[in-house]
C-alpha cells in the first residue's frame, strides 16, 4: 500500500482547496510545497513593518450569503468553512478609463448599464443581451476554443466598447495575447461584473491560515520547505514522488498545481512545452502614499482600469514594462474597512511586461531596469491619479523574473498555460493537474478548481 | 438503526454540509434537493458522508434513491440494520 491515497504538489490556493476536499472524507493526503509559507501566487510577506500581499487586489465572484449557488457560497460548503463567519467587505467602485470615455461599475451591474446607456446609447440593448447569454453560458463543458472578440463583434457594434470591457476581463485573467477563449471570457465576465470585487476582512494571511487550519483539523499532512524534483512512475502509472532532498514518497494518485510545463517537467510527459508556456506576464508596484497626497477624487475609488490609447493592445510589449495601460488598485478602498489617515495609503499597479528583457538584463542591470520600469509606471498612473511620486514612503515591486522565482510559473506567466486542460487529465491516468492550466483563475477560482478535480476524479 | 435513527443521521449530515438548512416544514415526500436548495456538489457530499461514516459505497446509478427523505429512509434501513 502507498503511503498516501493522494499527494498534492504545490500549497497554494488550488492545492490547500484539494487538499481539504480530499482529507474531509479521510483520504490520507499530503501537500508539499516548495516555499515555507503557503499561498502560492497570493501569499504574504513583510517589509519595514507592513505587512504587504504578494499578489491580492481584490478577491472576485462577490456573493451574498443568502445566493446559495453562487460560486463563492459553493466554495465554503464544499470546504466546510463557515460562510456566515467568513466576513466579507465590497467595493466601493471601479472604472475603465480610456482617453475618450470611461465606465464606472460596482457589485450592482445597474451601475455599468446606467454607464453604457450613457456612454453607448446605441449597444446598451445589445450589452444587455450579451448579460443574458452569458449568464446561460455553461464554460464548464468542454468546448473547443471559440474567439472572444469575433462573438463581441456580432453583438457589441463599437470597437472602443469592446476594448473597454476586455480591458478588466483580460488583466485579471487571460493567458491569451489579444485574444481570449469564450469559455474563459464567461467565466471572467460573471466574476468581475456579475458578481464582482470584495476582500476578506483581513489579509490574505488569515484567508490561508484558515485553510491549512481546515486542512490539519481533517488530519491532511502538509510539509514545507519540500520541493518535487520528479513524479515517479511505474508500469503505466505514477508511484509517487521525490523530493529535492532525495526522499521518496509513494501515493495512490498525485495532483500536481504547478502548471502543465513545470508538471511536464518532473513528469516526462511529453509535449511541446513552448506551447503551454503564457506570454503574459507583468510588473506589479507598491507604494505607500500619505493620504494628503492622493487627493483626486480618483482615489477614493477601488479599482482604475486605465489605457492612455484607445485601443488595448493587451500582448507582452516590446519594452520591459508597457505603461500605456494597466491596473491601479487601492486595496484600502473596500466597504467597512478602518480607515486611518495616520497611516500611507496602499497604491498597487500593475503593468504588462516583457519576460525576456528583464531575464536578459542580469544582475547588474535588474536594479536599474526595475527602477525605470518603475518610474514609467508611476508616471503614466500619475496622469490618471495626480502624481504622487514625490511623496511614497514605500515602495516595492516584482518582475516575471520574482513570479517565475517565486512560483515557478515559467516566464512569470501570471495566468499559466495559453491552453487549458478543464478535465485536469496527463497521459497517466493516476496524475491530475489543478489550479491556473486547468482554466479557472484567481482566488476563488483556483480553489474551485481543486475542489472540482478532487470531486471529478479522486474521491477514490 | 431505527427509521427514525435514519432520517436524524441524514438530516444531521445535511446541516453538517449546509450551515444555513432550513428544515421547518421540510415534506419528507418531496424532493430534498428542491426543498433545500441543494445542488449536485452538495449532494455528492451525503454520498460521501455516508461513506466515512459507515463505510456505505453508493453507486452513482443509486443516487435517485436519495432523493427524498423517505426515500433515504427506504434505500438505508436495509443498509444500515446493523449499525
Ligand atoms: C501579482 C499578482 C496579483 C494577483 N492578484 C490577484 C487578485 O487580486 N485577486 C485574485 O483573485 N487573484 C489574483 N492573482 C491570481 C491568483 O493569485 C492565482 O490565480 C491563484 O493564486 C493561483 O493559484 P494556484 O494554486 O493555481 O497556483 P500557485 O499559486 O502558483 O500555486 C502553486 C504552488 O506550487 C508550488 N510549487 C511549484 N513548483 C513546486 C515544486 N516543484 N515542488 C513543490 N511545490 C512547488 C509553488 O511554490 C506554489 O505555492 C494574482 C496573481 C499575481 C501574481
Amino acid at each position: 500500500m502507498a503511503e498516501f491515497q493522494l499527494v498534492i504538489i504545490g500549497a497554494g490556493l488550488s492545492g490547500l482547496a484539494a487538499g481539504i476536499r480530499s482529507a474531509r472524507f479521510g483520504q490520507k493526503t499530503l501537500i508539499v510545497e516548495q516555499h515555507t509559507l503557503p499561498g502560492g501566487l497570493n501569499s504574504y510577506y513583510r517589509r519595514q513593518g507592513f505587512l504587504l500581499e504578494t499578489g491580492l487586489h481584490a478577491m472576485t465572484n462577490f456573493a451574498p450569503r443568502s445566493e446559495k449557488h453562487a460560486p463563492l457560497n459553493r466554495l465554503f460548503r464544499q470546504l466546510k468553512l463557515s460562510r456566515k463567519s467568513f466576513i466579507t467587505r465590497e467595493q466601493f467602485g471601479s472604472e475603465i478609463i480610456f482617453p475618450d470615455r470611461s465606465l464606472k461599475f460596482s457589485n450592482d451591474l445597474e451601475l455599468l448599464c446606467t454607464e453604457i446607456a450613457s456612454s453607448f446609447p446605441a449597444c446598451i440593448d445589445s450589452f444587455q443581451a450579451l448579460v443574458q447569454e452569458v449568464e446561460r453560458y455553461d464554460p464548464f463543458v468542454e468546448a473547443s476554443w471559440k474567439s472572444t472578440r469575433q462573438f463581441l463583434q456580432e453583438r457589441l457594434s463599437d470597437p472602443l466598447l469592446i476594448d473597454m470591457l476586455l480591458l478588466p476581463l483580460m488583466v485579471y485573467g487571460n493567458a491569451e495575447e489579444h485574444d481570449m477563449d469564450l469559455g474563459q471570457f464567461a467565466i471572467m465576465f460573471r466574476a468581475l461584473f456579475l458578481e464582482g470585487f470584495f476582500r476578506p476582512e483581513h489579509t490574505i494571511r488569515e484567508l490561508l491560515s484558515m485553510l491549512t487550519s481546515q486542512y490539519e483539523k481533517f488530519e491532511g499532512a502538509l510539509r514545507f520547505k519540500a520541493p518535487v524534483t520528479k513524479i515517479l512512475r511505474a508500469g503505466g502509472r505514477v508511484a509517487g514522488i521525490r523530493l529535492a532532498n532525495g526522499e521518496e514518497i509513494t501515493a495512490d494518485a498525485v495532483l500536481s498545481t504547478i502548471g502543465i510545463p513545470g508538471t511536464a517537467r518532473i513528469s516526462g510527459w511529453p509535449l511541446d512545452q513552448k506551447k503551454y508556456i503564457g506570454r503574459m506576464s507583468f510588473m506589479e508596484t507598491i507604494t505607500m502614499v500619505p493620504h494628503a497626497s492622493l487627493d483626486s477624487p480618483r482615489c477614493s475609488q477601488t479599482i482604475l482600469f486605465y489605457n492612455h490609447n484607445n485601443v488595448l493592445s493587451y500582448r507582452r510589449p516590446q519594452a520591459p514594462i508597457d505603461a500605456s495601460w494597466g491596473v491601479i488598485c487601492f486595496p484600502d478602498n473596500f466597504e467597512g474597512l478602518p480607515i486611518d489617515t495616520d497611516v500611507p495609503l496602499q497604491v498597487r499597479i500593475t503593468n504588462a511586461a516583457n519576460y525576456e528583457l528583464w531575464k536578459q538584463a542580469g544582475s547588474s542591470q535588474y536594479r536599474q531596469l526595475k527602477e525605470e520600469a518603475g518610474r514609467k509606471s508611476a508616471e503614466a498612473a500619475g496622469k490618471i491619479i495626480g502624481n504622487y511620486r514625490q511623496d511614497v514612503v514605500y515602495h516595492d515591486s516584482f518582475t516575471p523574473m520574482t513570479i517565475e522565482r517565486y512560483t515557478s510559473k515559467l516566464e512569470g506567466a501570471v495566468y499559466g498555460s495559453p491552453i487549458k486542460i478543464k478535465s485536469g487529465a496527463t497521459p497517466w491516468e493516476n496524475l491530475f493537474i489543478a489550479g491556473t492550466d486547468q482554466g479557472y483563475l484567481g482566488i476563488v477560482g483556483a480553489m474551485l478548481s481543486g475542489v472540482t478535480i478532487v470531486n471529478q476524479h479522486l474521491l477514490g | 438503526m431505527t427509521r427514525d435513527e435514519i432520517k436524524d443521521v441524514i438530516l444531521e449530515i445535511i446541516e453538517d454540509i449546509d450551515e444555513d438548512a432550513e428544515f421547518d416544514g421540510l415534506d419528507a415526500d418531496k424532493p430534498l434537493r428542491d426543498q433545500l436548495d441543494l445542488d449536485s456538489m452538495d449532494f455528492l457530499d451525503i454520498v460521501m458522508e455516508l461513506r466515512k461514516r459507515y463505510q456505505l459505497q453508493i453507486p452513482e446509478e443509486e443516487y435517485p434513491e436519495l432523493a427524498t427523505l423517505n426515500s433515504c429512509v427506504n434505500y438505508l434501513e436495509p443498509k444500515l440494520k446493523e449499525a
